[in-house]
Parts: C-alpha cells; sequence; structure tokens
C-alpha cells in the first residue's frame, strides 16, 4: 500500500467515515502494521486540538460506579488473544491458549514444514492479516522487510510472523502465548548457509512483539530457515540452539 | 505531544498489567474530555454518559492490546469514544434521529463544526493546516470530526455528490498530514 493510501485510510478511520467491515479490517492493521499504526495515531493526535473546543462536561456522580461495576469480574484480553481472535474469525488454526506446555515444549518438532501446505498456510496468515504488502497494489519501499516467515509449531498451529529486513533488523510478533520460565528466553536464529551453521538473531524475555537487530548477514532470502528456541537466559551459552525449538518455518518474499 | 498525553501512556501501561487505581486515575484524567466529545456528536446527555461507559469497559479489556506505542493511549480512547458515539447515532433502531434527514438540523450541526474550527488558536499548526486548505475539503474533514457526519451528510449539507465529498476528504486528509509533519 503507498503510504498516500495509508494515510487516505488511516484519515478514514479517524473521521469515523469507514462501515464496520473496513473498520474492523482497520482495527486488525492496527494490531499488526506498524505504518498504519503510526499513520492512524499520528493523525489522531493532530486532530486533538478540535475536541477542545467541546463544551465541558462533567460527568454525572453514577458513571464511575457503573464503568467500575462493569469491569468487575472482567478479564482482560491479551495482545496475542486479541491476535489469535482476528486469525480464528479469518479461519486459520489457533490453538486455544493453554497454560502448560503451550507448544509442546516437552517435544521438539522433528519435520520441518516445507512444501505446498506450509506456503499456502502462510499466505493465508499474511492476507488475513491485511499486511500492505500483501495486497496487489503495494509500493515497494525502504521499509518494507525482504521476506516474511510465517513460524509455525506443532500441528501446523502458527505461534509468531517474522519480518526480516535487509538491514539486519528482524520484526516478530508473537501469534501465541509463549510459556517462558523464569530463567529462560526465547532466541530467535536463521539459518542463511549450511555451512556456517544456526545464526543467533537476538533473544526476548516474552512473548511480546520485538524489534531485533541481528548480525551483519547477507541479505534475507526466500527458503531461508528461521526459529525460535527456548534457551536458558540469558542466551545460549553454544551460539548455537540447545533448547527445545518452539516454532520455525522458511522465508517467503512478501508479493509485491 | 503534551504531558497529559505521557501520563495516559504510563497510566495505560499499568491499566493493561491490571491496575485499578492507574485505570480510576485515567478515569479521573479524561472521563470529562471523552464525554464533551461524545456529547457533540450524539447531543443527548445520557446517551453521551452511556457512550463513554462502554469505552471504558473497552480500555479496560483491550489496553494490552494498544498500550505500546508512544502517545497512543490518549488518541486510542478518543477513538474508541468517536466510534461507539458514531454507531449510536447511525443506529437507526436505536434512536429517533429523522430529524437529521433535515436540512436546518444538519445546518445547525454543521454550524458546530465551523465553531470547533474557529476556536482554534491562530498559532497552532493545526488552524494554519486547515486554513491552507480549499473551503469544501476543509468543511468536508470538519464535518466528519467535529459533529461525526456521514458522507451522505456532509454531502446534502454542501450540496455535492457523494463521490465528490469523499475525494475531497480523502485529498485533504492527505494535504493536512503533509502540512502537519
Amino acid at each position: 500500500m503507498s503510504r498516500e493510501e495509508r494515510e487516505m485510510r488511516a484519515g478514514d478511520y479517524v473521521l469515523g467515515l469507514m462501515d464496520d467491515a473496513e473498520r474492523q479490517r482497520a482495527e486488525r492493521d492496527l494490531i499488526i502494521d506498524p505504518e498504519f499504526r503510526d499513520s492512524v495515531w499520528s493523525f489522531a493526535n493532530r486532530m486533538e486540538g478540535l475536541d477542545r473546543s467541546a463544551p465541558a462536561t462533567a460527568p454525572g456522580d453514577g458513571l464511575w460506579q457503573r464503568v467500575s461495576a462493569g469491569i468487575a469480574g472482567m478479564e482482560q484480553m491479551t495482545r496475542t488473544e486479541a491476535m489469535q481472535g482476528e486469525l480464528a474469525a479469518a479461519g486459520i488454526p489457533v490453538r486455544p491458549s493453554d497454560r502448560h506446555g503451550h507448544l509442546g515444549l516437552r517435544r521438539p518438532m522433528a519435520r520441518l514444514f516445507t512444501g505446498a501446505r506450509g506456503t499456502a498456510l502462510a499466505a493465508s496468515i499474511l492476507a488475513a492479516c491485511g499486511l500492505g504488502y500483501v495486497v496487489g497494489q503495494a509500493s515497494v519501499t525502504a521499509r518494507d522487510p525482504e521476506v516474511v516467515v510465517v513460524l509455525l509449531g506443532e500441528n501446523d498451529v502458527p505461534g509468531a510472523l517474522v519480518e526480516a529486513y535487509a538491514d539486519d533488523r528482524v520484526r516478530i510478533v508473537p501469534l501465541t502465548d509463549f510459556d517462558v520460565p523464569d530463567g529462560k528466553v526465547l532466541e530467535v536464529w536463521t539459518l542463511y548457509d549450511e555451512a556456517v551453521g544456526p545464526v543467533s538473531l537476538g533473544t526476548m524475555a516474552s512473548a511480546r512483539e520485538a524489534m531485533l537487530t541481528g548480525p551483519d548477514l547477507p541479505a534475507p532470502q526466500p527458503q531461508q530457515l528461521y526459529e525460535i528456541t527456548l534457551e536458558d537466559a540469558p542466551r545460549s551459552s553454544a551460539g548455537r540452539p540447545l533448547g527445545p525449538i518452539l516454532v520455525k518455518g522458511l522465508a517467503v518474499s512478501p508479493p509485491r | 505531544m503534551d504531558a497529559r498525553t505521557d501520563d495516559c501512556d504510563g497510566l495505560m501501561r499499568r491499566v493493561a498489567g491490571g491496575d485499578r487505581k492507574a485505570f480510576a486515575a485515567i478515569f479521573d484524567l479524561e472521563a470529562g474530555r471523552l464525554l464533551a466529545i461524545a456529547n457533540r456528536i450524539v447531543r443527548r446527555r445520557e446517551l453521551a454518559e452511556e457512550v463513554v461507559q462502554d469505552a471504558f469497559v473497552t480500555v479496560w479489556r483491550k489496553a494490552a492490546v494498544y498500550d505500546h506505542e508512544r502517545g497512543a493511549a490518549r488518541a486510542w480512547m478518543t477513538t474508541i469514544v468517536r466510534h461507539r458515539a458514531l454507531n449510536l447515532i447511525r443506529d437507526g433502531s436505536r434512536l429517533d434521529f429523522h430529524a437529521a434527514d433535515d436540512l436546518t438540523a444538519l445546518g445547525d450541526r454543521a454550524a458546530d463544526a465551523d465553531t470547533a474550527y474557529d476556536a482554534l488558536p491562530e498559532s497552532e499548526d493545526l488552524k494554519r493546516c486547515l486554513g491552507q486548505l480549499e473551503p469544501e475539503r476543509r468543511r468536508s474533514i470538519l464535518m466528519a470530526y467535529v459533529v461525526g457526519f456521514s458522507h451522505g451528510e456532509i454531502a446534502a449539507t454542501l450540496g455535492a455528490p457523494v463521490g465528490t465529498v469523499k475525494a475531497w476528504i480523502r485529498r485533504g486528509v492527505v494535504s493536512l498530514k503533509e502540512c502537519l509533519s
């Protein structure tokens, strides 16, 4: 999506000119597309000046009591749950959250998800996420990733989305709640050359969206392997994966 | 971005962690402002309170989804309130807004949009940048944002086709953002 299209769309969202379907899609993109997010919140913050002339209105006595009663006993939604909700709504298999050994930590995966099934699933997830570069009219900008990777766990359940950039940055968007016990970290790896072996791109303390800057490596290529393992903190002492593989996948070029 | 925006970001991160005191603090800080915004759209006090009540419940439930961006917390709350208020007035089964079809009634509401623009201090970038837009683009954007007009209502007020209004707004937003950046 071009910058101009993104801004027009952000404008329609902030001004309240979208129908329900468009708005739901925009709210999905707010979760997953950082450029759209920036565009929306920066415009909304700028328009805020117009709100100041609205005649001041003090809340009635009962309002706080009603809000308070409204949230009593209400569970808060995690970012991952929101993401899973979006994927599930798009018909993509997402395993419900399970606090105990969520991705089968005791059973490292034996096989790699390759072939048509993995690729088709990756494509459907990217489409569901409504990422700008999936759309046909996408244009290439400096901020577009070289490759995107859907990392899958057991039973092909999507576990994380990775965008890898030419300047060695890697954005990780967890799609599931990884259980990270005390003293452990999530470590992100890529295999760009069999002869070199897996190279660490960085670690994450918890399953939250993160932008890592890896070592200086050749530009990411399609079919390059990415994986996340569970390692002893602060990072794998051997400089290669020692712990169980939680998710892995092969890179694809984002459709342009 | 002012201190209050930063306050909201910090409080929202605590709300995301389940902190009810931080939630009460956000309510104290923002409820009056949000009520005023809702009221300008739904134009009935009890409905505006209902909008703000629903919005705060959503803020509690989804704080973790939106807590991570600098400057986003306050804009997010405003957006929730505006969208809830718009849903209310556009839900015909819920409200008797037939008066809105009346051009005089539309005119009254459109005047509120002009007032909001006039009230902006001359020193503010937003005033200057809105002022640089062609008048029909500026008025379309103001009517949508300030009083929550739909494309159709703006078209009726300005006597222009809906498609033209859509184009005015989209081009206007791009020019506005360019001027503001």
